[in-house]
């Protein structure tokens, strides 16, 4: 089976279930090149969704194909094609990182030499080349983070799935693990998948998201296209009785979210004339204060989505 | 540090499609065990009673060079299979292997599941057999040095040093008992362990259980026996078992009167339930978490 050229996952009615907990409902997608943002709530099935990308897991239904391999049967093949950075910190002690990543890449079935000088490339390219000698149990969390990142890449995948990043990382860490990822993504012709709750992350380095919500794909799309929601956003400040005019509103098709500072963010259905938001809070005896339009991101979409959805 | 200080080149190799994906694990498992901290030391003392068993064949063999110094009416040493089972399964030898177990395998399965590295392993074209092959392959290297590396050279010695092969044409069958015993001592020895290893996260306790229960295994034994007087209780003690399944290899009589199938019976449960563990602290961490 060769590997696919243009779509990089597919996948068809996927279902998975824990037990009598349906973690993954009939989700489709098909993933191409560049990075894609995996996005959702806690519970949204993104874990389980990677690990039947990865094999780990057997769907209940339905059929996919990553690389063009199919997750059910050809999983080694896949394996071998992927590299995983997961979500954890997860090492193997008592070794240095070129010991580390030279034997993953060997286990990924490169020859042992060539594991060996691929884990010097690699090790330099994510920043630890002065530290490969290293015992890994003296790495701060930054360094293990890249240690992960440099594993995945020892056997040059043509596909990366990373989990959770920069989770644990300070802000010039973040900066460095992004701005890696970036690059990979952009110029070294190497498909990233990203899981991430950090959404300004995955709006910094992606070209295009899915964002999964109770196992089910809520979006899915190129960011670019994502943004021209089927809303309007409108920031908005009120005076005098706002519980009737929120419910109101909400009755209007509206979604509203009140920030800390009593900023009310309105997301209007995109056919909804707003002069008909004005009237209602003239009978409600509600004064508006502020009302502008408002650049939507993914924050924005997320929340729409999941909300939606929910 | 700053990122990049190189760039990512493309690598243009061909991945290969494993059929032994354990040898890798087994190779880095050895190599950590040298690294650590005393083992050397403890390797090169437990090969001590095998340069004594060496000694002790040159002696059978040059009798006439030492009367001056041997008793007179002194049983001379005979070396037959007898002689070899003592070296297999002396109590320095088998308390030798335990020690080295603490360094090489207490932390084989331990470890990674303290690290969370098993999905580092599984996320790579790897069976789960391949892991737990490759992880007994480091224990099983060891104790076929301990035992079936020494065994072979003492039979060849002994030819050596009588001259003749009339140790093999006596005993023709010597040889292949030598490598029955030492390949199931290592294979119970690799369950032994690799069991202990997996049931606890942290090394230090898997090294206590490993050393514990061959320690505990045998006073409780003795206790046992000195409560209930019946040899039976000996198959609590994992040297015992040891010892009970190597005799009817041998054509010796066993240390105890016990049929020695029972003894293999204890150390194939042994086995099972260390394949049995390890298939489900496995599952557990990869699969479902």
């Amino acid at each position: 089976m060769s590997a696919g050229k243009t779509v990089d996952i597919e996948l068809k009615d996927i279902a998975y279930s824990y037990g009598p907990i349906e973690a993954l409902r009939g989700v489709s997608l098909s993933l191409g090149a560049g990075a894609t943002g995996l996005l959702g709530p806690n519970g949204a099935g993104k874990s389980t969704l990677l690990r039947i990308l990865l094999g780990f897991l057997e769907p209940d239904s339905g059929e996919g194909r990553v690389l063009g391999y199919d997750i059910r049967f050809e999983r080694d093949d896949i394996r071998r094609r992927v590299g995983y950075m997961p979500e954890d910190d997860c090492l193997l002690p008592g070794m240095d990182a070129v010991t580390f990543t030279s034997y993953l890449g060997e286990l990924a079935g490169m020859p042992r030499q060539e594991a060996m000088k691929r884990a010097h490339d690699v090790l330099f390219y994510v920043g630890l080349g002065e530290a490969r000698y290293r015992f890994l149990e003296t790495y701060s969390a930054g360094m293990k983070q890249r240690l992960k990142l440099a594993q995945a890449l020892v056997h040059d995948p043509p596909l990366l799935f990373l989990d959770e990043p920069t989770a644990n990382l300070d802000p010039r860490g973040r900066t460095d693990i992004l701005e890696l990822i970036a690059d990979i993504a952009a110029k070294k012709d190497i498909r990233v998948l990203i899981s991430s709750h950090i959404l300004s992350d995955i709006e910094s380095v992606c070209s295009q998201a899915v964002i999964l919500n109770k196992g089910r794909v809520a979006a899915l799309g190129r960011l670019a296209d994502l943004r021209q929601p089927n809303f309007n956003l409108f920031e908005m400040r009120v005076k005098g009785g706002s519980g009737k005019f929120l419910k109101d509103l909400t009755g209007l098709g509206c979604r509203v979210e009140e920030t800390e500072d009593g900023l009310l963010r309105v997301f209007m259905p995109v056919g909804l004339d707003r002069k008909k938001v004005f009237r209602l809070a003239a009978e409600d005896r509600t004064q508006i204060r502020h009302f502008l339009p408002s650049r939507t991101s993914l924050e924005d979409l997320f929340a729409q989505s999941v909300g939606v959805e929910g | 540090m700053s990122i990049r200080e190189k760039g990512y080149h493309r690598w243009d190799g061909r991945l290969e499609e494993r059929r032994r994906g354990w040898k890798p694990i087994a190779r880095l498992g050895i190599r950590l065990a040298f690294k650590r901290k005393h083992f050397k030391f403890a390797f090169s003392l437990s090969f001590l009673p095998a340069f004594v068993f060496l000694a002790g064949i040159y002696l059978s063999e040059r009798l006439q060079d030492f009367e001056g110094i041997v008793r007179k009416g002194a049983m001379p040493l005979r070396v037959v299979p007898g002689y070899f089972l003592s070296y297999l399964t002396a109590d320095f030898v088998l308390f030798m292997t335990v020690v080295l177990l603490i360094f090489c395998a207490a932390g084989l399965v331990a470890d990674d599941l303290k690290h969370n590295a098993l999905q580092l392993y599984f996320a790579r074209p790897l069976a789960k057999r391949d892991y737990v092959l490759g992880k007994a392959a480091v224990v099983m290297f060891f104790v076929l040095l301990l035992t079936l590396v020494p065994g072979l050279l003492l039979v060849v010695f002994k030819i050596v040093f009588s001259g003749s092969f009339g140790l093999l044409r006596d005993h023709p069958g010597l040889p292949l008992a030598i490598v029955v015993y030492s390949a199931a001592a290592a294979v119970f020895f690799a369950s032994y362990s690799l069991l202990l290893s997996s049931l606890s996260r942290n090394r230090r306790t898997a090294s206590f259980l490993i050393f514990g229960i061959y320690v505990f295994s045998d006073m409780l034994a003795e206790i046992l026996r000195g409560i209930f007087r019946t040899p039976y209780v000996g198959l609590v003690s994992v040297k015992t078992n040891l010892k009970l399944a190597a005799a009817p290899l041998f054509g010796t009589k066993p240390v105890l009167e016990v049929p020695s199938v029972y003894a293999f019976v204890v150390l194939a449960a042994v086995v099972a339930a260390g394949a049995w563990v390890m298939n489900r602290r496995i599952r557990g961490v990869t699969i479902i978490k």
